[in-house]
């Protein structure tokens, strides 16, 4: 019964970051128009489509990643349906009330809202209060889910087995499944950076409502901006491996992956490596001690060695010179790490301090996450969603259609990401509603990006058609 | 009520403040890394230096003031005194009090070193000079003569002159240890890629920066930094205890 | 131009990136029934962590000394800038800048000599660039409301130099622009 619930809300999880997926790949796309000239919005509007674009991005795929882990752990403990649609509700609340602040209220503060920006206001003054009520809301309802799955993982697993740390010694007599140890070690990433996210609301509200009495440290404001920010958008990346180390090899027709000194070594490191890396956000503020800035570039660097290391040779070791079955599935896996690894090199490039003096700030930054995101954890989630899909629903999969599908999402998502790349190595600012002369490959660019990404949106609307169909039988199927 | 009168005291003090500190924290700012204009100077009765002779050797914490002065510049002086007690840097530096009034005579000077017992010491030299007027142009230092009075109307000011003979950081007021312990590596050349503006109002300021070791120092703000990373570990342990130590009739 | 080279290297990674997945995805498609797979995987994966280590050591303990924090940190700078960034305008001026009524002048900097821009902000954050005749972006701090950073730079070439704002601050982010003359 428990089982068929959240089967359907994983249904219906699915079908929501769909849809508010290809809203906000049109934003993107108009906003590349915009920069390109080819069509002409008032930067108004230009800058609150980034806001929502930015944001709702963000949480739907760290939703997406939510619910395929919650979906997944469904397999070792039981998990709780009413946090998983409390957060359901919340996110949707959330995500009704923050598009009112962008698209009535015009807000614009971008949705890395850097503090003192809230506050001087250009748009509705209602506006600023009610943002960061919508992440009020979204905190709320992110914070109880994950609080609740940990939960959960405890009740069966003491402290030192749930972070693996039996397998340090030699025979280990329990094993924790990497599934298990994964999201465990994301999960508390993910409550950190909720709790960040708190302290900065609440720090905001302190001044909203103090009239002036009260007034906070822009660097301080900005050091938990990035807590919040930069280490939610990698928690959700990480969301998409726990799936790949629980799925890749069952789909391939491949024998589980095991948990071995190493994996519990390298996931135990990432954690704390994942919450020091955000400090890179704060190079150019010469403000930040020093001490905390070679912190930043250290931790970053670290950050790539397990993932790498672990992770990505897993991939290798589980394909190199073996007969698996593919399928559209466990192909989007492998891209998606593929995607994956290039991202995290532009990111590991543009984390040394020295290349970021030249780099903080122009489209090189949308160019490395947004290849970490459209081409990495997108395509680990369009996994997972076709896999669940197909669980349920005998979708027959037509081999020469799936390849064309993909083939159209890598040229759109290459082109789309080369524009960015070449723009950034050409000095081009980011969050730019229109250009400035002098930059005369900037427009091109960016109605080559424009071009491309539509192109990109065509193959997300084939795998939509493909996916929501069988979501809605989900749906309606008689429990 | 009640409200009333703390929202007046703080917008008095708010302006106050803010005003007091808009006005040195400008002034303090004008010159800086410009040359001091290497002005002769009379230490004693028979030894004639120019600012080079004396800053090639250490570098120097300029002191302007004027013996005759019933206002602020005894009290600077010994607040500067007693500061330097307290501060034990391995960094050099020279002490120049210098007078600004021309009709100050060494012998006043003297006398001045005296009062505050510091004839002996040989980290504070007592000098005049008959150079004042391109000395101050090029501090940006302008005391106004007050006829009424008879008395010059100044800041206090404590000028840093590094070896090179360059303007490293003004001080005015009187300023406490940690601000002169900035002055102090100032003139010896330790860069700090930053500094913070003074602003009593924030509260949760991310970083003080300490002199001594050129670093900053992590204020209060830190713990909030650090705070999410505790909160989360606690609760982790907390939810471990409480779903293991269930009672077994549960 | 170090972007350029910036950008020749991740095209260069990336590219070995692909070809070495593409190679794996085909060695799987090309393998038979009886299991091959990869000899000695553990020791493979230790080699390449080691290599992948000593990598970014020696990348770290190269690039971190150069980072701007440390550069020119025992020269003393010919000339200062103060500039004062505020919704959306650059205010430059040689002389402190009095942020109640904030004023500056056109600025004109030695070439081969030590530069120093104090920035701060008057507002919110914004973002202090440096962009050269080729419109190539060369140096840049941050402007902080509270804080002064203290940006050293040597300019090679005379001419003009644009500064663009690089931190999101609004609706004319992208129009909050200034230059000075380097002679
Ligand atoms: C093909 C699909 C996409 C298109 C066309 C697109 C387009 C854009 C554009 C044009 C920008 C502004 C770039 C600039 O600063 O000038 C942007 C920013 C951004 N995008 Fe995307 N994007 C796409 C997919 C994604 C995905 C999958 C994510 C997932 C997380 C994402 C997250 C973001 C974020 C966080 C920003 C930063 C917003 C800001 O600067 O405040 N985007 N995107
Ligand atoms: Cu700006």
């Amino acid at each position: 019964m428990e089982s068929i619930k959240i089967k359907k809300i994983t249904a219906v999880w699915i079908i929501t970051v769909l849809v508010l997926f290809i809203v906000s790949i049109v934003l993107g796309i108009l906003m590349r128009l915009n920069q390109g000239e080819i069509i002409e919005q008032s930067p108004i509007t230009f800058y609150s489509n980034m806001t929502t674009h930015g944001l709702t991005m963000i949480g739907i795929w760290f939703v997406a990643g939510m619910a395929a882990v919650n979906y997944l752990m469904q397999r070792y403990v039981k998990t709780s349906y009413t946090a998983n649609v409390i957060a359901y509700v919340l996110t949707v609340i959330g995500v009704l009330i923050f598009w009112t602040t962008t698209f009535v209220g015009k807000f614009h503060a971008g949705w890395t809202f850097l503090y003192p920006l809230p506050f001087k206001v250009m748009w509705a003054t209602w506006a600023t209060p009610l943002f960061l009520v919508s992440l009020t809301v979204f905190g709320l309802g992110w914070l109880i889910w994950s609080i609740s799955l940990m939960t959960q993982l405890l009740k069966k697993y003491s402290i030192a087995q749930v972070f693996a740390w039996q397998h340090f010694r030699k025979n280990p007599k329990v094993e924790t499944p990497p599934f298990i140890l994964i999201t465990m070690i994301t999960l508390i990433g993910i409550i950190t950076c909720l709790f960040a996210a708190v302290i900065l609301i609440a720090l905001f509200f302190a001044e909203y409502f103090s009239n002036g009495n009260f007034l906070n440290d822009a660097l301080l404001m900005k050091n938990l901006t990035y807590f919040f920010g930069h280490t939610i958008a990698n928690e959700m990346l990480y969301l998409g491996l726990a799936v790949i180390y629980e799925l890749f090899s069952e789909v391939s027709g491949r024998p589980k992956w095991r948990t071995t000194w190493y994996v519990a070594l390298a996931w135990n490191l990432t954690l704390i490596f994942i919450l020091t890396a955000f400090f890179h956000h704060l190079y150019m503020d010469f403000a930040q001690p020093e001490g905390f800035q070679i912190i930043g570039q250290l931790a970053s660097y670290l950050a790539s060695l397990p993932a790498a290391g672990v992770t990505v040779f897993s991939v290798f070791i589980a394909v190199y010179r073996t007969e698996i079955k593919w399928s559209l599935t466990n192909l989007l896996f492998f891209i998606g790490v593929a995607g994956w690894v290039i991202g995290g090199l532009g990111a590991v490039i543009d984390a040394t301090i020295t290349n970021n003096v030249l780099l903080h700030n122009t489209l090189w930054v949308p160019a490395h996450f947004h290849t970490y995101n459209a081409m990495g954890n997108v395509l680990f989630s369009l996994a997972f969603f076709y896999w669940f899909t197909n669980q349920f629903t005998k979708n027959i999969e037509d081999g020469k259609f799936t390849k064309l599908t993909l083939a159209i999402l890598l040229i759109g998502g290459i082109g789309f990401l080369l524009a960015f790349y070449i723009g950034g190595a050409d000095s081009i600012p980011r969050r730019y509603s229109n250009y400035p002369t002098d930059f005369t490959a900037a427009a091109p660019l960016a109605t080559m990006g424009a071009i491309f990404a539509t192109i990109y949106l065509t193959a997300i609307l084939i795998f939509f058609f493909k996916i929501y169909k069988g979501c809605l039988k989900i749906l309606f199927s008689p429990s | 009520m009640f409200k009333n009168i703390v929202f007046t005291f703080v917008t008095i003090n708010s302006w106050f403040f803010a005003n007091a500190q808009t006005a040195s924290g400008i002034e303090e700012e004008t010159n800086i890394y410009e040359r001091i204009y290497n002005a002769p100077i009379r230490v004693s009765r028979n030894q004639q230096l120019t600012f080079t002779d004396l800053n090639n050797k250490k570098p120097l914490l300029l002191a302007l003031i004027f013996t005759k002065c019933a206002g602020v510049c005894n009290p600077f002086l010994l607040q500067l005194k007693e500061n330097l007690q307290f501060i034990n840097s391995d960094n050099p530096f020279t002490i120049l009090v210098l007078s600004f009034d021309p009709r100050d005579r060494l012998g006043d000077m003297n006398l001045l070193a005296q009062k505050l017992g510091l004839e002996n010491n040989k980290k504070w030299i007592f000098a005049v000079t008959d150079s004042i007027a391109l000395l101050n142009q090029s501090i940006g230092f302008y005391p106004r003569w007050d006829s009424v009075r008879s008395q010059y109307d100044h800041d206090a000011l404590l000028v840093g002159i590094n070896k090179e003979g360059y303007i490293t950081k003004k001080l005015i007021g009187i300023r406490d240890k940690l601000d002169l312990d900035l002055l102090i590596s100032s003139v010896n050349n330790i860069y700090s890629p930053t500094y913070r503006l003074p602003n009593k109002n924030i509260l949760f300021s991310c970083f003080n920066y300490d002199p001594k070791t050129g670093k900053n120092r992590p204020g209060l703000g830190w713990l909030f930094i650090a705070l999410p990373a505790v909160l989360a570990m606690s609760l982790l342990l907390s939810i471990s205890f409480i779903v293991h130590n269930k009672l077994p009739a549960e | 131009m170090q972007q350029q080279m910036i950008l020749l290297v991740f095209l260069i990674l990336a590219g070995i990136t692909t070809v070495v997945f593409t190679y794996v995805y085909a060695s799987s498609k090309k393998a038979g029934q009886e299991k091959q797979g990869m000899s000695n995987p553990l020791r493979k994966r230790f080699w390449f962590l080691l290599i992948l280590f000593v990598v970014l050591g020696i990348f770290a303990s190269v690039t971190i000394p150069k980072s701007p924090y440390f550069l020119f940190a025992d020269e003393t700078p010919k000339k200062i800038v103060h500039v004062s960034a505020m919704q959306f305008a650059f205010i430059l001026s040689e002389k402190a800048i009095d942020p109640k009524s904030p004023s500056g002048e056109p600025i004109e900097l030695p070439a081969n000599e030590l530069v120093e821009f104090r920035v701060t902000s008057l507002d919110v954050n914004h973002g202090f660039a440096i962009y050269d005749q080729s419109n190539t972006l060369i140096t840049q701090t941050q402007a902080m409301p509270g804080y002064v950073n203290r940006l050293r730079h040597k300019f090679k070439e005379p001419g003009k130099y644009n500064i663009l704002c690089l931190e999101f601050c609004g609706m004319a982010h992208h129009g909050m622009r200034s230059s000075f003359i380097v002679k």
